[in-house]
């Protein structure tokens, strides 16, 4: 996996040659937050490296909160502001809570952007960046139920319930398995276990009773995704579909070896770096238009999806390319898309 | 005779989790036989494995009256140097092991060596070494998991003797068969109760109260360095999280098992059984298709039940003692 960032970081220097020239000697210090420590947030600290580099910024510094707590965020935003940090990327720890510590920031003269999970409005953050996670969880729902044939009983792992993305996802797998008029029933969701021992504890303990009930899992969290994996690779069981989430090594060689049939890739480094790079203008001058492109959620109407793919056997290896391909096209459009600048 | 030998087996702090435990499985087993299928007698006992280890942990500071809030930190900070040596360094698994063990003593004893030293309360110190610890665990990994996990580690963590006893068993009985022989047989586990019990009284008895703080944080630093390097193996994977929900459980398999907050009293077998409610308690919420979002409502009134029916059970026991008097 850290090759593959480093793949994605080599390649996002070419790509920079599509945005526009950086500012010399940027006084932007951009800290990219997210609400705790996570492997899906690692990409942020490479993303935030090159981006300085790219654009010349004052920093671009990975800073991670010791633990998911909304108070201990708080603190080290806080923190941050007080070590002259005026540029933030922040995964809120709270869809409402994290809108003070936010105010905070723009009251001392700050900018921020919620990334990877969005803010409720209204909010001072100046839009949100991140996977549509409700879209990302339907189009995996709808992979998993092709892959079914079209019929039987989902069971669904995911995340944090503090999550603000966490009740999308469960949402939308029901959208997609309620678009079957009965074919397709979720039977069972297994949340707040994006972390190890619970998620090993829970999904091997669902699985030991009820592997027979169930044909089909979708994984909308990291953890989760991880550890099905292995419990699947472990009962040798292939009859039980799975599409997972994000691009960890386990995940990516289950599906090679046909245990795990897809996973739904997101963009996190794409995410940091595109979100340093839009700071970056936002400080040098420009606005945000109000008729941009927005698209909008369940939190926010201010949205920009940071991308999301689908990856099979086929493209297990080459995702860093589909990564790739999507951050590409979002940095060569953004300004014109969402800027005015002068 | 008949009932004082039923009085007598009930006196003990584990009779209580442990009918509640055989009742459980009971009731379970009933409504889902699936919950005593092999696989799944696999799953429960390798949860119980590694958190059984976690509890004594915490186990023998309860005994000398203090808390160590860093237990899981440590256990995570162990869990990734554990994985990090082996895959960065290219140390041999059995040489990463003693250094995991080490590293857990060694934190576990500068722990103890503060506390007693400065007087500084345990919660106080622990608490700056959890964020001390995780810091370090943060700073190598940057949140992300080590995946150079040697075979024969994976294959300690999931693989099992007579179809359903997992490996784990093994550190975890012999852990408790230690802590269970020093509270009962050695001297240093009496000074650990004596002190929990009433510290002035242990001075006066010459007790080195210094010295047992520090077996006991050192003691409970080997057993966080274990259980971390077990669920390196169960899960195949070095994560930084690991440790990071130990704390409530740590307390609550004691607590259950009729262990007192504030030292003196432990029970090796009662916090066995405390581990078992909590992991049938679980995997019952899961088996049941619990709502995701009431789960840790219902978690927390059914520790609180087992703790009161072990606690009505103490109380039914005294009032009887009072009457045969």
């Amino acid at each position: 996996m850290r090759n593959s960032i480093l793949k994605s970081g080599l390649a996002m220097l070419a790509v920079a040659g599509l945005a526009s020239p950086a500012l010399a000697g940027s006084d932007t210090k951009v800290a990219l937050v997210p609400g705790g420590p996570h492997p899906y947030f690692a990409a942020w600290e490479q993303a935030g490296k090159d981006a300085m580099k790219d654009f010349s910024l004052a920093a671009g510094d990975y800073r991670v909160p010791q633990k998911w707590e909304l108070s201990q965020q708080s603190q080290l935003l806080e923190s941050l502001l007080t070590q002259g940090y005026n540029a933030f990327l922040i995964f809120p720890g709270d869809a409402v809570g994290t809108n003070a510590v936010v105010q905070e920031i723009v009251d001392n003269k700050g900018i921020a952007i919620a990334t990877a999970g969005c803010l409720k409005d209204p909010t001072p953050a100046l839009f949100c960046m991140g996977t549509d996670t409700g879209n990302s969880a339907y189009l995996g729902t709808k992979e998993l139920i092709k892959a079914m044939g079209g019929k039987g009983r989902i069971a669904h792992f995911t995340g944090f319930l503090v999550d603000p993305n966490t009740q999308l996802r469960i949402d939308a797998v029901k959208k997609a398995a309620d678009e079957t008029n009965g074919a397709v029933t979720v039977v069972q969701v297994i949340a707040d276990i994006d972390a190890p021992q619970p998620a090993e504890e829970k999904i091997n303990a669902y699985l030991a009773a009820h592997a027979a009930d169930v044909d089909g899992i979708v994984t909308t969290a990291w953890v989760p995704a991880v550890t099905a994996a292995n419990s699947l690779r472990k009962l040798g069981d292939k009859r039980i579909k799975m599409v997972g989430i994000d691009h960890d090594e386990v995940v990516i060689k289950a599906i090679k070896d046909g245990f795990v049939n897809g996973t739904m890739l997101q963009n996190p480094y794409g995410q940091g770096y595109l979100g340093s790079y839009v700071l970056n203008k936002l400080r040098g001058g420009c606005k945000l238009k109000d008729d941009a492109p927005w698209k909008s959620n369940a939190l926010t109407k201010k949205f920009v999806d940071s991308g999301t793919v689908f990856v099979d056997a086929s493209q297990a290896d080459n995702y860093v390319d589909a990564m790739r391909a999507i951050t590409k096209t979002i940095l060569a459009n953004f300004e014109k898309d969402y800027m005015t600048c002068s | 005779m008949r009932q004082s030998l039923a009085i007598r087996l009930l006196d003990n702090d584990w009779a209580g989790p442990g009918l509640i435990s055989l009742m459980a499985i009971a009731v379970i087993s009933i409504l889902q036989p699936a919950f005593l299928s092999p696989f799944n007698i696999l799953v429960l006992l390798s949860a119980i494995a590694v958190n059984m280890v976690v509890a004594l942990g915490q186990l023998v500071i309860i005994g000398v009256g203090q808390m160590n809030l860093a237990l899981g930190a440590l256990g995570g900070l162990v869990a990734i140097c554990f994985v990090g040596a082996i895959e960065v360094l290219g140390v041999p698994a059995p040489l990463a092991i003693v250094l995991g063990l080490l590293i857990g003593i060694v934190a576990g004893m500068a722990n103890g060596v503060i506390i007693a030293r400065t007087g500084i309360s345990a919660f106080i110190i622990t608490l700056a070494s959890l964020q001390i610890f995780k810091g370090i665990n943060l700073g190598i990994t940057k949140a992300q998991p080590f995946y150079g996990v040697p075979d024969s580690v994976k294959q300690f963590g999931n693989t099992a003797v007579f179809g359903s006893i997992p490996w784990l068993i093994l550190p975890a009985v012999l852990g408790a068969f230690c802590l269970w022989y020093l509270f009962r047989h050695l001297r240093i586990g009496r000074y650990i109760l004596a002190l929990g019990g009433n510290r002035q009284a242990a001075e006066l008895s010459g007790i080195d109260t210094t010295g047992t703080v520090i077996w006991a944080h050192a003691l409970s630093g080997l057993f966080a360095a274990a259980a971390g390097m077990m669920l390196v193996a169960r899960l195949q994977i070095g994560q930084p999280t690991i440790g990071d929900d130990w704390l409530i459980s740590s307390f609550a398999a004691p607590v259950i098992g009729g262990a007192s907050l504030s030292g003196g009293h432990v029970s090796v077998a009662g916090t066995f059984f405390g581990v078992v409610i909590i992991a049938i308690i679980t995997q019952a919420l899961v088996l049941f298709s619990i709502d995701p979002f009431v789960v840790q409502i219902v978690l927390g009134g059914l520790i609180l039940w087992a703790v009161g029916i072990n606690r009505f059970r103490e109380w039914r026991l005294s009032k009887l003692a009072i009457q045969g008097a």
